[in-house]
């Protein structure tokens, strides 16, 4: 007998990197180092996708400096996800990616019944336009509110106040890379036991009185040592 | 049982493990119950519940059986307490209020004799802290009903009413005669989404629950359709879900409901697998003279999807 009901599909899991390519990215093999370390995680990433196959792992990335771009724009099965390099110049215009990305959050394009999505925010500066009004509307969709947002913060100039209340859990802190070896350990985790996590159809209960992250955030990786003469 | 000329329904189901559990070694957390257990007559009771898959929820598999048996259980004390005559509104206001409040406290009672006679284990606990979530741990340490979080749909088809009631996700489809499909008129709950649900594990949560009340009438349904998120989740999109309903309606009318029981674990199992890989689970009450009669000339014959309201009353 055949099956009833329209066509089966796995549940479509977003992933998006949100990575500044303002001027300061450039000064000491920064840019190079997140470049180097997304390309790195690639292969990571597919193997999640494979051990968790009802979830389909679709990525894409959008770049900030002098306004927002997207830098891969149509959402890319990981399995076919290539990087090209980012290059650095320009300012910080946060705010203008987190509209973007607001944009597509919405339902449509985005279904109801896609696993919550994972935004990872990279950046090594403060903002230069209006932070706020970018991550208000990013909040404003339901997607952006139950987003996986993890923000990682390069070297010591980047602005963690900012970084936090992107992230907007207070268990939750920006992970803080001060070189080259911590950057690539963290777009490491975030690749694999953070996608593995959202991965999972498992449900949470709905707590006002005490909420929770809709997907649980795994164990933090330490930075590991740095040595002073590699210290962004 | 059946009445003398009155419609006679059934109910069949079934509930599979997901096939992401089977990959991590976690039990099929759902849950589904039926009465009376012969699966034919009026009234007719199905109860169905996801357990949460979450890490705190460690004992939802118990938590979601103790749900379908509690909700049955109490339905049926509810329906054998009912005056003669019946009162209809005043079965509705009991059935919107009491109802779901003596459910989650019955349900509550068992989780606590539950863990009465077997406690949370160290083992259970270590589990949690082993992922660094001391918060966690000291949570359900403090709260074992927590461990047991689970969602309840239930389903009543009494001789004059039909009584729907949902606490947290999951699907309730309603088939007409001529295969029209539609989700059952329950009040839109925005929190669930996202994986998250409301749960039987929260406090109050008895205020949680939705309900509607039908009563019988020339419009009844043939089918309702009763299961967990995994199943709605396993379709690329809400159509090809509604889309489920008027198939088994043509599947049963075509080879009848034995042989769509039958192969009701082969479809649940093979949606988990190419869809959600969530534990899936499904209950079919069905009104056997739907099945009899022939579609009003002009009608479109099930199979082909229609989207209309359940008018209720």
């Amino acid at each position: 007998m055949k099956r009833p009901g329209g066509e089966l599909a796995t549940r479509p899991l977003h992933f998006v990197w949100i990575a500044d390519s303002s001027g300061s990215m450039e000064t000491d093999g920064k840019i190079q180092a997140l470049n180097y370390a997304i390309r790195n995680a690639i292969p990571d990433m597919r193997k999640v996708a494979d051990e968790n196959p009802n979830a389909q792992v679709l990525v894409r990335a959008i770049k900030f400096s002098n306004g927002a771009q997207w830098h891969v724009s149509q959402p890319t099965d990981v399995a076919d996800f290539e990087w090209t390099d980012l290059k650095a110049g320009g300012v910080t215009d946060m705010g203008k990616a987190l509209s973007m990305v607001a944009d597509q959050l919405k339902i449509p394009p985005m279904t109801d019944r896609a696993l919550p999505p994972v935004l990872v925010l990279i950046s090594d500066g403060q903002p230069t336009d209006n932070f706020e009004s970018g991550l208000e509307a990013l909040m404003d969709q339901a997607w952006g509110k139950k987003a996986v947002r993890i923000a990682i913060a390069i070297g010591e100039d980047a602005d963690h106040d900012v970084l936090q209340k992107f992230i907007g859990h207070a268990e939750i802190k920006p992970l803080q890379a001060n070189n080259s070896e911590s950057l690539t350990k963290y777009i490491k985790w975030v690749s694999t036991a953070v996608l593995k996590s959202a991965s999972s159809p498992a449900s949470q209960t709905a707590d006002a009185a005490s909420p929770v992250t809709n997907v649980p955030v795994p164990t933090i990786p330490d930075a590991g040592p740095s040595s002073a003469d590699d210290v962004w | 049982m059946n009445a003398g000329h009155e419609p006679r329904w059934r109910v069949v189901g079934a509930s599979v493990r997901g096939a992401s559990h089977v990959r991590t070694g976690l039990p099929n957390q759902d849950a589904i119950r039926w009465l009376p257990e012969s699966g034919t007559g009026r009234p007719l009771i199905l109860a169905v519940s996801d357990g949460h898959g979450s890490a705190k929820c460690f004992r939802s598999d118990v938590g979601a059986r103790l749900a379908v048996e509690t909700a049955t259980g109490v339905i049926q004390e509810f329906l054998d307490s009912l005056p003669d005559p019946l009162n209809l509104s005043a079965i509705k206001r009991w059935a919107a209020e009491n109802l779901p409040r003596e459910i989650a406290r019955r349900w509550r009672d068992r989780v606590a004799d539950h863990v009465s006679a077997s406690p949370l284990t160290s083992a259970e606990l270590d589990r949690l802290e082993a992922q660094k979530d001391i918060r966690k741990r000291r949570q359900v340490g403090l709260e074992p009903i927590l461990a047991y979080g689970a969602t309840l749909l239930a389903v009543v088809v009494a001789e004059s009413f039909i009584l729907y009631l949902q606490l947290g996700d999951g699907d309730i489809l309603v088939v007409s005669e001529a295969g029209e499909v539609s989700k059952a008129p329950l009040p839109t709950d925005e929190r669930l989404f996202a994986n998250e649900t409301t749960s039987l594990c929260l406090r109050d949560a008895w205020r949680e629950f939705r309900s509607h009340f039908q009563v019988i009438s020339a419009s009844s349904p043939a089918l309702i359709l009763v299961s967990t998120d995994g199943y709605g989740n396993s379709f690329r999109d809400d159509v090809g879900f509604l889309q489920v309903g008027a198939d088994i309606l043509a599947m049963i009318r075509a080879d009848g409901l034995d042989a769509v029981s039958a192969s009701l674990e082969t479809w649940l199992t093979q949606a988990s697998q190419e869809g959600s890989g969530d534990d899936v689970t499904l209950g079919i009450l069905c009104r056997m003279d739907a099945l009899e009669r022939e579609l009003p000339a002009g009608r479109v014959p099930a199979g082909q999807l229609y989207r209309t309201r359940i008018t209720g009353q």
